[in-house]
């Protein structure tokens, strides 16, 4: 019997293949795999939340601290009073339905906003308020704000937002590393973004017919982009075009143009007079420093 | 900002592990291949029994032990393995790699007792985690045998080199 | 190329030993084998992905120690053993071993 020491070929149990190919097909693979799942996810949460019946969507709406809160003085309680007025000439025309309760708050605090949330509630800031020149521009926000509860971008988005939460921690925990973990999840963020900025075109586009239905004219819209502008970081953001894929709302040049088109498809003036704003409304402006 | 800085780290500790753990790599398997043709005149074999005609003075228990780490573009690649399943070749070479060394530094262990003969050798793999990085630890054993100097043992004279 | 974990295969003579081959593969489940794991984790039973998944691993490791063989010329492989380890980030590595020799006869 003889006794030999005979080395095996290379390469059987390891290949010299670069593994810079193989990480570029699983980057690809898995960014692709979660923007589709996201989006996916995204689609079904939209179909799904409109439908769900009005009085759930309140009782949740119940179980957070009320958005929508009555301020405790005279002179809050009667700009809220003429917020709702407006709300309420611009819901006529808006086809809201009939199980929809709304709730329309103010609240005294120097943010320059106005959201709409859960429980068809809608809440402006004073900070807002006091930018505004005329009720033709506060119109405008109140109708874009409607139009977010008619359609159900409130639900939509938390219902989506559940869903690409739960997505995203089992995907990322089941990766060893949790830097590849991290990657994955600012892919899916993205794509959640990205259907924002779709809600908001559409929550643009419906308060501009009933801006126009209302007024006769979409002057507003004009008025309160460029006032938007003028803002803190309206300024940067005029500057440049960059980075639009991670901001929830599109540029504000964007929604210019989209008024502008609006109005061109429409035949929708845009330089009638504008409505001045209700007494105590108008009143914020005078009290708050320039 | 911080995401950005986070990024930014990864990205330099990925591409620091790639290079890096290609070189260090690549100086390992020249160094594995130089020292297997040195240790070309220590045999070893995974057989139970000595061969016929061996009759042993001495044996003894050798062993060869080593642990290597992952680099994290390894980590990271097969992180991402995960999701698609299929065959790891980042960590192959990594075990391979383990496996020849801990083979030759038996093999070492052996002939500075004096044997060239190993026989009954086993392998053990362990993984060490630190966090989120393994390391392969491998422990190669056998049992070195010493023949008389009475026995005709047919040594070759030269290791073949498969092609 | 005979593959055998005896000692001797009896009726044949060992002509010549060559060394030890070594095969091993390192595997990774994918995603939804792992829900599935999860799942079957309340129910207990078989979890026949994990069971197949190990079962070509195994087949793998077997074909390349072979393949070793084959490159140096042997025509069996006795001993074989098998040894598996986990590896952190949910990949296995399957390396099956054995001393490579030429056998006699047909």
């Amino acid at each position: 019997m003889k006794l030999e020491n005979r080395l095996p070929a290379e390469g059987i149990n390891s290949s010299d293949e670069n593994p810079l190919k193989e990480l570029a097909w699983l980057v690809v693979g898995s960014l692709g795999a979660v923007f589709l799942l996201a989006f996916a996810v995204s689609l079904a949460a939209q179909w799904l939340a409109p439908r769900i019946p009005y009085k759930y969507e309140a009782r949740l709406a119940a179980t957070l601290p009320p958005f929508a809160t009555t301020p405790n003085n005279d002179a809050g309680r009667a700009v809220q009073a003429e917020l709702r007025a407006i709300a309420d000439r611009l819901a006529a025309h808006m086809d809201l339905p009939d199980e929809m309760v709304l709730r329309v708050g103010y609240r005294d605090e120097a943010t320059v906003n106005a959201f709409a949330t859960l429980g068809s509630q809608v809440v402006f800031f004073r900070g807002l308020l006091t930018k505004l020149e005329s009720e033709d521009a506060l119109a405008m926000v109140m109708a874009h704000e409607l139009a977010h509860l008619k359609y159900r971008h409130a639900s939509a988005a938390l219902g989506r937002g559940v869903a690409i939460g739960v997505i995203l921690s089992v995907v990322s925990s089941d990766l060893g590393s949790s830097a590849a973990g991290n990657v994955l999840s600012t892919a899916g963020l993205a794509t959640l973004l990205s259907f924002n900025r779709d809600q908001e075109r559409a929550a643009d586009d419906a308060a501009l017919h009933a801006l126009h239905a209302e007024y006769g004219h979409i002057g507003g819209a004009i008025d309160l982009f460029n006032v938007m502008k003028t803002l803190p970081g309206g300024q940067r953001e005029s500057s440049s075009a960059a980075v639009e894929l991670l901001r929830t709302h599109p540029l504000t040049n964007s929604r210019v143009d989209a008024v502008a088109q609006w109005a061109s498809d429409n035949g929708a003036a845009t330089d009638r007079p504008r409505r001045p704003l209700p007494p105590a409304i108008a009143a914020l402006r005078s009290v708050s420093k320039p | 900002m911080l995401d950005l800085i986070e990024l930014g780290l990864f990205i330099t500790l990925l591409v620091v592990g790639f290079f890096a753990g290609s070189i260090v790599e690549k100086r390992h398997y020249a160094s594995i291949r130089k020292r297997e043709r040195e240790y070309a005149d220590v045999l070893a074999y995974a057989v139970r029994f000595p061969p016929d005609r061996v009759t042993p003075q001495r044996a003894f228990l050798v062993h060869g032990t080593v642990v290597i780490s992952s680099d994290y573009f390894k980590t990271f690649v097969a992180g991402l393995r995960n999701l698609f399943g299929g065959r790891v070749r980042t960590y192959e070479t990594l075990m391979e790699r383990a496996r020849r060394e801990a083979m030759l530094r038996l093999k070492h262990h052996a002939r500075s007792q004096g044997a060239k003969l190993v026989i009954c050798v086993r392998f053990e793999t362990t993984t060490i985690s630190t966090g989120w990085a393994a390391s392969i630890e491998v422990f190669a054993f056998g049992t070195a045998l010493i023949p008389d100097h009475n026995t005709a043992l047919s040594f070759p004279s030269r290791s073949v080199a498969a092609a | 190329m005979l593959v055998s974990n005896l000692e001797l295969v009896p009726g044949r003579r060992i002509l010549a030993h060559y060394g030890i081959v070594q095969g091993s593969t390192v595997r990774a489940k994918h995603v939804g084998k792992d829900i599935f794991a999860g799942l079957k984790n309340i129910v207990g039973g078989e979890l026949k992905g994990y069971t197949e998944l190990m079962q070509e691993a195994r087949q793998e490791a077997v074909e390349r120690m072979i393949a070793e063989a084959q490159s140096m010329g042997a025509n069996a492989i006795l001993n074989v053993r098998f040894a598996t380890t986990s590896i952190a980030a949910g990949a296995a590595e399957i390396l099956a071993y054995g001393s490579a020799v030429q056998l006699d006869g047909a």
